[in-house]
């Protein structure tokens, strides 16, 4: 797929790129047109250390889930803020804004949300108070093609 | 906590716990008198002392008046329910001499203070001391002493609680002691091997760093969490600040004297550990009784009270438990959540609160202006030393709830 004139990157360089960061530790692979990449991700030093598994399939949207801790049993009988659901992923940007999109690396976007992401739960976690932002569906027109994307995101 | 068996602390453990004592630190600062208010304290003692011997009363010609107690040790905590903080003052009146009575020098330091229209104004009478209430500031509360004959380490004496006699104190020499004590300075295993890694050139080390030291930083953090414990309780029988402090600075110099320590937290915990150790069971009437000597005079015994209500070494038992397992819950607590919900317990949250909006707030400012990043090891920072760091791009959570 392309986009605004930029070049989608492959798989492979996603890998490389995951692989060569400093800031990512873990490990993963590509294997039929599906990156998997495992690593633990501890926003500061005062949060737990979370194990966190990417998944981008070709020409897709990328999937972050939290394996352990579980994020349900954290939270209890509260509805955790900024999450798709069935299965539970975190939703780190907005889509259709170019927040993401294929021609950028997982390891400069994704990844550096994952921390935020978790830094903020953790906060809201003891105070119910969401302070990291965003935006929940039906507070945003969302553009026609965008619509589409989350529709097969939701079929996943 | 010395043991050469014990596993050491990984990088994670000891990173965590520099953050942890340096949020208990914050709370520490947010506790403290602030210094614009102590210097009006300073200017206005300054003032009444100045009054007192100016007066012609032959008891006050020569009078002297100056700081005790936690504003002159750096030990001031705010208190809970009221603005204005506690600030002692000693009126020492060298001219008396040991025949006159404690209700004659006090009732002579009342008058004197009636004669000004301000200060007659905001004068309280206290059962051994005179309160001037600087209201929603301090109060400044002034106990007349006059010369310790007895004492050779040059003590003085204070009126007892029902002014019938003359009780034996030492304020300037306990704040040697006391200030003696805080500059003690512990032994860190942590230190040495930050320098180690350092010289490695591996990326910074969080090593503690705390101009107030850490035995000021104890006996504030106890008494906060003394008068979160207590603030339900109106029997009086809280361990007063005095036993407090004393029994802290007892300790800590044991502990520092003797051990090597992890990092500055265990420092503050094994302090914390050791202080019923220094409480002495002297026999008083053929019972084993009470005692938390003031080392700078003799016959004070801070605990004096003890041995006439025994619900009170109960109640500082059951606190100092209490306490010992908080601040190991504050050491070993992982999650932000979790250290949140611990300090709220410990210190209450109208302490908590802003301290840990401020990390969030100046997290959240550099979120905006771009210039948060994730480091190896330190995970989401300010900090420009940071080594091999990636920048957080802007983004708009989202999602289905």
């Amino acid at each position: 797929m392309q986009r605004g004139g930029k070049q989608e990157m492959t798989l492979s360089q996603q890998l490389l790129f995951l692989k060569s960061n400093p800031v990512v530790g873990g490990s993963g692979e590509v294997s039929r047109h599906k990156l998997t990449w495992t690593t633990q991700v501890q926003p500061t030093p005062l949060a737990r250390d979370y194990t966190v598994r990417l998944i981008l399939k070709e020409s897709e949207t990328p999937d972050v889930f939290v394996d352990n801790p579980s994020l349900t049993e954290l939270a209890g009988d509260r509805e955790i803020p900024h999450v798709y659901l069935n299965p539970l992923r975190l939703c780190l940007y907005l889509p259709g804004t170019g927040e993401w999109h294929g021609s950028k690396r997982l390891d400069q976007t994704i990844i550096p949300w994952t921390f935020l992401w978790l830094f903020y739960f953790e906060d809201w976690l003891a105070t119910d108070d969401w302070k990291g932002g965003g935006k929940h569906p039906g507070e945003v027109a969302e553009p026609k093609g965008n619509r589409e994307n989350r529709r097969r995101v939701a079929r996943l | 906590m010395n043991s050469p068996f014990r596993t050491p602390l990984t990088d994670g453990e000891l990173r965590r716990r520099a953050s942890v004592f340096t949020l208990l630190d914050e709370i520490g600062d947010i506790l403290d008198i602030t210094r614009s208010q102590f210097e009006r304290a300073k200017q206005s003692y300054n003032a009444v002392g100045d009054w007192l011997s100016g007066s012609t009363d032959p008891l006050l010609v020569k009078t002297l008046v100056y700081l005790q107690g936690s504003s002159s040790l750096g030990t001031a905590v705010k208190p809970i329910g009221r603005d204005e903080f506690d600030i002692d003052l000693i009126c020492f009146c060298a001219a008396v001499s040991f025949g006159v009575s404690p209700q004659r020098l006090k009732a002579a330091v009342g008058n004197r203070l009636r004669e000004h229209k301000t200060y007659a104004a905001i004068l309280e009478e206290k059962k051994r001391c005179w309160r001037l209430n600087y209201a929603g500031d301090f109060h400044l509360d002034l106990s007349p002493t006059i010369a310790n004959p007895h004492c050779y380490n040059g003590g003085e004496l204070v009126p007892d609680r029902k002014l019938h006699d003359w009780h034996p104190t030492n304020p300037k020499a306990y704040k040697k002691l006391f200030d003696a004590r805080a500059a003690l300075q512990p032994r860190l295993t942590q230190k040495m091997v930050a320098m180690k890694r350092d010289q490695a050139s591996v990326e910074p080390f969080p090593a503690y760093h705390s101009a107030k030291g850490v035995l000021r930083r104890v006996v504030q953090l106890l008494k906060r969490h003394r008068d979160v414990f207590f603030v339900n309780n109106t029997d009086e029988i809280a361990p007063i600040s005095v036993i407090i402090t004393t029994l802290a600075m007892q300790s800590y110099a044991y502990c520092v004297k003797r051990h090597v320590f992890e990092d500055a937290l265990d420092v503050l915990i094994e302090t914390i550990r050791m202080m019923p150790h220094f409480i002495e069971h002297p026999i008083i009437d053929g019972w084993a009784g009470y005692a938390v000597w003031n080392e700078t005079t003799s016959g004070e015994n801070f605990a004096e009270g003890w041995n006439k209500d025994a619900r009170k070494p109960k109640a500082f038992d059951v606190w100092h438990a209490t306490a010992l397992r908080d601040f190991e819950a504050l050491r070993d607590g992982v999650g932000h959540d979790v250290l949140t919900q611990n300090m709220q317990r410990s210190f209450g949250d109208s302490v908590t609160k802003p301290v840990l909006e401020k990390h969030l707030g100046n997290l959240g400012g550099a979120r905006k202006s771009g210039s948060l990043l994730v480091a190896p090891a330190l995970g989401l920072t300010t900090s420009k030393a940071a080594a091999s760091p990636t920048s957080v791009p802007s983004n708009t959570f989202f999602g289905d709830q």
